[in-house]
């Protein structure tokens, strides 16, 4: 938020209306049946009014009977089942048709999120991105109960209705048009502070959710810091934040109903003068008067509707704005890969990288990964191995200098995530062709095959956010599986096992031993140990490979690397035994 | 997060929307800056969801009733106005009288004055009881499940949001059901006898259709509402999918899964839209059936009418009015059916949710209060007792303890919340059961610091200071956990869920907040498991002189933290504890 320009783009008006336009391909005939059927339902939907200013006059000239009555009576019944048949139908069809766009456009939408260069979207947050797949996606689907209504049978209710006053006797539709600035105004006033306060009110109500959520997720943290009265005044001033917000939006809200009130005391004293005046002069009857005063009447309801609309419109088209900025962004050409001799799976030359405009973290950065081999680079926090890693894995792209690496070259991070899903949707997610033979083999070789036995139905088990819960390390675990069944060239693990921490880590080791298995592999390793079982070591220091070689070379060179592993064999030394044994272990 | 509007200026603000000419109008109701004082909602075992509903709607009569007695003017005011309208179309137009013009449209501009007041104190004073019964129901649920002071039976789930935004909000919406549909059956009875002295067989029509049409009208739109919610559960579930792909969005990068992830989410969204097109189905058909039940009521009160006027008993004024209060029932009964009903099953769904996690809670044994309080010294010997050994923690001393996951995981549980563990692990300070002692008593002398960590949204003084009592304990923190390379700035927001920082620094900071707690006896587990080994020892040097003079007792296998310990209880080496089974 506090980085404007970084933030994902905004589409604007022209933009929006292009490709809503562009999107509605396919529906434009049923759109058009929309306009027409919304049009002769509203058109009949004025009849009921005409026919009761036919029957006042007809009572008062005396000329009326009960057969008057009867065709009367019988054609407001069929003028109400018709218009009603009508309304149904041009909103059903409307609806489906806004349906469908905006599931196409929420396909697009996500399908151009995933494929986004990773540096777009590190810089906008990824809370950009989840909030225009699921806020906005939300905001415009809900719009869809107020907003199509207003564009189809409610603009066309006030069309028609002023028709019929002006069929009536012009004057009437005169008079009303004359009120209709009052409601101009009072849109364009309500407009200016209307969503304000009602944005200020949800800002509320997420700053409320927020406190909760941490309550919650914190549950340890809190009881173990002994800060349950604390939190609980949190809570409860975010609680009351969200009452001071729709206080005052209701205050708003009473405002304009104030000015809607007094736009129809306005109307309704307008039609009685100029009915009176019309009546006085003989062009009008009082069965007239009443049609009009009828009409008015219905007409009402469908503008200040209109108003309120207008917000809910307006919201629904920041969002579909958001959105469509995102469907929009133009594909990166895709670099062409630098050529590699063989035998060396990945090179690095001249590279220079820097995060946006930050300082430079690599600068002329060179380095040949061999193929099938395994390679560790080690260096304190912040040296930039992680960087180094994703550069390799090509999701950022260097100021200057060239990449190659293998076509299908994969990542795994501390990072993990277990998606909602089936165990068996969560493996295959890199492998979608694989069947549970091949999940099974691949649980086996990462040594998860105890996973299975934990979970209530195996690989139908229900797991992510919501589901069966899973540990860290089995989440590690998991993600190691996957990226077996992807079966990439190039596999880099970027501090992959560390989580665990303690007894888990030999157990996640192996798994990763697993999958680095006869193929080219780059490993970012905290743990020295990890690093001493690679074919090479690669040292880094702010941004610079200060030392290269196998294990046995770097200690007996005495560098840095061989300062690092006499500091970690000293912590070592006094519980050896003890790490051999809880390798054993399994969670 | 919403989309960014601007938030008002303070100017516009507190005009809230009065413009030049109505800048006199007085503000009413508004929420005062800082939270009432609110108690608790009592909810026994014996307590039943309608009775709790009944009991939470009714605890704001103060409120309700005023807001009642307002909604009835405004409704009875709204209905008045096709009335007012023909019979200044009888008297003033039919007639040609000037004076009855001015006369009726006095009368028009009067109720429109009376029925908008109305209007303003009952959509505001229903806000208000809105808005007080959602604050002590969110009160309730924090002290009973979120922050139960003695530590609940059980972690709330992701549930306790929901409960605690949505079900709150439903349940507290309920309280217009003794405001709304009160003003509304006023609203139709005053409709029924103004045309009962019309003419009775007119009223009769009306107290016999409106009822009819209210059952219609709601036994179509309870279909429609019902799918409509399963609509919304699919949404609901496709919104959820694309919020997980994309948090997930590093991993599918890193294992090229893009174009399978994208595939799972479209069919997803394409089975939502199948449930969208149905929905709007059945909204068509509630559209058409409703249409038609109030054309036909309309149709028939006005053929009625018009055969008593043909007839003579009735006259024109009266026929006109007739119409225009059948006109005006129509919304009271589609409001009826629409708005009230749904809201009732609404609150009570609310209401049953609320109020079973509410008994859940009281399940829990109360404080030990008949308190013969034993007095603790300030830095008391803990000892934790597991089923093969006892560790044993000298004031002043610094404990490692190695273990595997399960038994950690259990010797945390225990010291977390010692009032709560299976009893398998006992915790003891000063040979006093933990259990003894009120939480309050317990906390005062152990902290515990999570392996996971949470930090809450602010800045990172912010989340230091929560438990510091002295500004300089933070900067000690601070240097002892190695924070001082990336947290210089003390003011930089951590972002959401501490998202602006690797999982390494989080840690650390984790474990600055517990130091700066300086807390008598501080437990903490695997503080450092993401921290890389370097800036570890640097931990591990720093951390013995931060705590000297107080007990520390560290749950961890990092060789380097062990090392700086004074003494490590190793429960791997003298009694494994094996769990699950050899790989």
């Amino acid at each position: 938020m506090s980085q404007a320009s970084a933030a994902l783009p905004i589409a604007s008006g022209r933009e929006t209306a292009r490709e809503v336009w562009r999107l509605s391909r396919g529906h434009r005939l049923r759109l058009a049946t929309v306009g027409v059927l919304g049009i002769v339902s509203t058109a009949v939907n004025v009849i009921p009014p005409v026919i009761i200013g036919f029957l006042v006059d007809r009572v008062r000239a005396g000329t009326a009977d009960l057969g008057t009555v009867a065709m009367v009576t019988a054609a407001m019944v069929g003028s109400a089942a018709l218009g009603a048949a009508g309304t149904a139908m041009t909103i059903v069809l409307a609806t489906r048709v806004y349906h469908t766009i905006l599931a196409g456009l929420r396909e697009q939408l996500v399908s151009r999120a995933m494929t986004l260069p990773q540096h777009l979207v590190e810089r906008a947050g990824t809370g950009d991105l989840i909030s225009r797949t699921s806020d906005d996606v939300t905001a415009v689907a809900d719009a869809a109960p107020s907003v199509i209504p207003a564009l189809t049978v409610t603009a066309f209710t006030i069309v028609v209705s002023l028709g019929g006053l002006a069929a009536l006797e012009w004057p009437y539709a005169v008079a009303f048009a004359v009120v209709l600035p009052v409601y101009v105004l009072v849109m364009r006033w309500y407009l200016r502070i209307g969503p304000r306060v009602y944005g200020a009110e949800r800002a509320a109500m997420s700053a409320r959710a927020q406190q909760i959520l941490e309550s919650q997720r914190g549950y340890a943290t809190v009881l173990g810091l002994g800060l349950t009265e604390q939190r609980h005044r949190s809570v409860l001033a975010a609680s009351w934040g969200v009452a001071v917000w729709t206080l005052r939006a209701r205050a708003v809200g009473v405002m304009l109903n104030l000015r809607l009130n007094f736009g129809e005391c306005l109307s309704l004293a307008t039609v009685l003068v100029v009915g009176f005046v019309l009546i006085d002069a003989d062009v009008s009857t009082v069965g007239a008067a009443t049609a009009a005063m009828l009409l008015v009447l219905r007409l009402l309801g469908p503008i200040n509707e209109l108003v309120f609309v207008v917000d809910d419109l307006q919201s629904a088209l920041a969002s579909l704005s958001r959105m469509i900025g995102v469907v929009t962004i133009p594909e990166e050409a895709g670099e062409p890969s630098a050529t590699v001799d063989a035998g060396v799976a990945v090179r690095l030359n001249g590279v220079a990288f820097r995060y946006g405009d930050g300082p430079r973290l690599f600068d002329n950065l060179t380095l040949d990964i061999p193929t099938g081999q395994r390679t560790a680079v080690v260096g304190a926090s912040g040296a930039g191995k992680t960087t180094l890693a994703a550069v390799i894995a090509g999701i950022h792209l260097p100021e200057d200098g060239t990449v190659a690496q293998p076509g299908r070259t994969t990542l795994i991070t501390q990072e993990t995530h277990v998606f909602v899903g089936t165990l068996r949707d969560n493996l295959t997610l890199g492998a979608p062709t694989a069947g549970d033979d091949d999940v099974h083999a691949a649980l086996d070789a990462t040594g998860a095959a105890g996973l299975l036995d934990l979970l209530p139905d195996g690989l139908n088990t229900i797991v992510g956010t919501g589901g069966h819960p899973l540990t860290d390390a089995q989440a590690q675990q998991l993600a190691l599986t996957r990226l077996l069944l992807a079966d990439p060239e190039l596999a880099i693990l970027d501090e992959a096992t560390a989580e665990a921490g303690s007894t888990h880590a030999g157990l996640l080791d192996r798994a990763a031993d697993a999958v680095l298995h006869g193929r080219t592999g780059l490993v970012i390793a905290h743990r020295l140990s990890q690093a001493a079982t690679c074919d090479r070591i690669v040292v880094m220091e702010q941004g610079r490979i200060i030392e290269s070689g196998t294990h046995n070379e770097l200690v007996a060179a005495g560098g840095v690397y061989g300062g690092l592993w006499s500091a970690w064999e000293a912590g070592r030394s006094t519980n050896n035994t003890v790490i051999d044994k809880q390798e054993n272990k399994e969670f | 997060m919403p989309p960014s509007i601007p938030p008002p200026d303070r100017e516009e603000l507190s005009r809230l929307g009065r413009g030049p000419l109505t800048r006199w109008l007085p503000l009413i109701l508004q929420a005062p800056a800082d939270p009432p004082d609110v108690q608790p909602f009592a909810a026994d075992p014996e307590t039943t969801a309608g009775r709790f509903l009944l009991r939470v709607i009714l605890s704001v009569r103060r409120v309700t009733v005023p807001a009642a007695l307002a909604a009835t003017l405004w409704q009875v005011g709204e209905a008045g106005v096709p009335v007012v309208m023909g019979l200044a179309i009888d008297r003033a137009l039919a007639t040609g009288d000037v004076g009855q013009l001015v006369l009726w449209i006095g009368v028009l501009v009067g109720l429109y004055v009376v029925l908008t007041a109305a209007a303003k104190f009952a959509i505001q004073l229903t806000a208000y009881a809105i808005q007080l019964l959602q604050h002590r129901l969110r009160s309730t649920l924090s002290t009973g499940v979120l922050h139960p002071v003695a530590g609940g039976a059980h972690a709330p789930d992701g549930g306790v949001v929901s409960l605690m935004t949505n079900d709150v909000g439903r349940m507290s919406n309920g309280v217009q059901l003794v405001i709304m549909p009160i003003a509304r059956v006023v609203t139709i009875s005053f409709i029924a006898v103004s045309l009962l002295t019309t003419h009775w067989i007119l009223g009769l029509a009306v107290l016999v259709g409106a009822p009819v049409a209210v059952w219609l009208m709601g036994v179509l739109s309870e279909r429609l509402s019902r799918d409509t919610r399963e609509y919304q559960g699919l949404l609901a579930t496709t919104v959820g999918m694309a919020t997980d792909v994309v948090a997930g969005y590093r991993v599918v990068k890193g294992i090229r899964a893009e174009t399978e992830a994208t595939r799972r989410y479209r069919q997803a969204s394409q089975e939502t839209l199948v449930g969208a097109k149905r929905n709007a189905g059945l909204l068509g058909r509630f559209l058409m059936g409703s249409g038609v039940v109030t054309g036909v009521f309309v149709a028939a009160v006005m053929g009625l009418a018009g055969w008593f006027a043909v007839d003579g008993q009735l006259s024109i004024g009266e026929l006109i009015a007739a119409v225009g209060l059948a006109q005006a029932l129509l919304p009271q009964i589609r409001s009826i059916a629409n708005d009230s009903i749904p809201n009732l099953a609404g609150s009570r769904a609310s209401s049953a949710r609320i109020l079973d996690a509410l008994q859940a809670d009281v399940a829990v044994a109360p404080e030990p209060d008949d308190a013969v309080s034993p007095v603790l010294p300030q830095l008391p010997v803990l000892e934790v007792s597991t089923p093969s050994t006892t560790i044993r923690i000298e004031p002043g001393e610094l404990v490692g303890v190695r273990t595997d996951d399960v038994t950690a995981a259990r010797v945390a549980e225990a010291l977390l919340d010692p009032r709560e563990s299976g009893g398998e692990v006992a915790v003891r300070l000063d040979g006093i059961a933990a259990g003894e002692l009120t939480a309050r008593e317990y906390r005062s002398r152990v902290t515990f610091s999570p392996h996971r960590v949470t930090l809450f949204s602010g800045t990172i003084r912010d989340n230091l200071t929560v438990t510091a009592a002295a500004p300089e304990l933070v900067t000690a923190a601070v240097r002892a956990a190695a924070c001082d390379d990336f947290a210089a700035d003390l003011d930089l927001p951590v972002g959401e869920d501490g998202n602006r920082f690797s999982g390494g620094q989080l840690q650390r900071l984790a474990l600055a907040r517990a130091l700066a707690s300086d807390a008598p006896v501080l437990v903490l587990h695997d503080p450092t498991t993401a921290v890389d080994s370097v800036t570890e020892h640097t931990i591990a040097e720093r951390l013995r002189a931060v705590r000297a003079g107080r007990s520390t007792l560290l749950i961890t296998s990092s060789p380097a933290l062990l090392s700086s310990c004074d003494r490590v209880v190793d429960l791997l080496e003298d009694a494994p504890v094996r769990v699950g089974r050899s790989s």
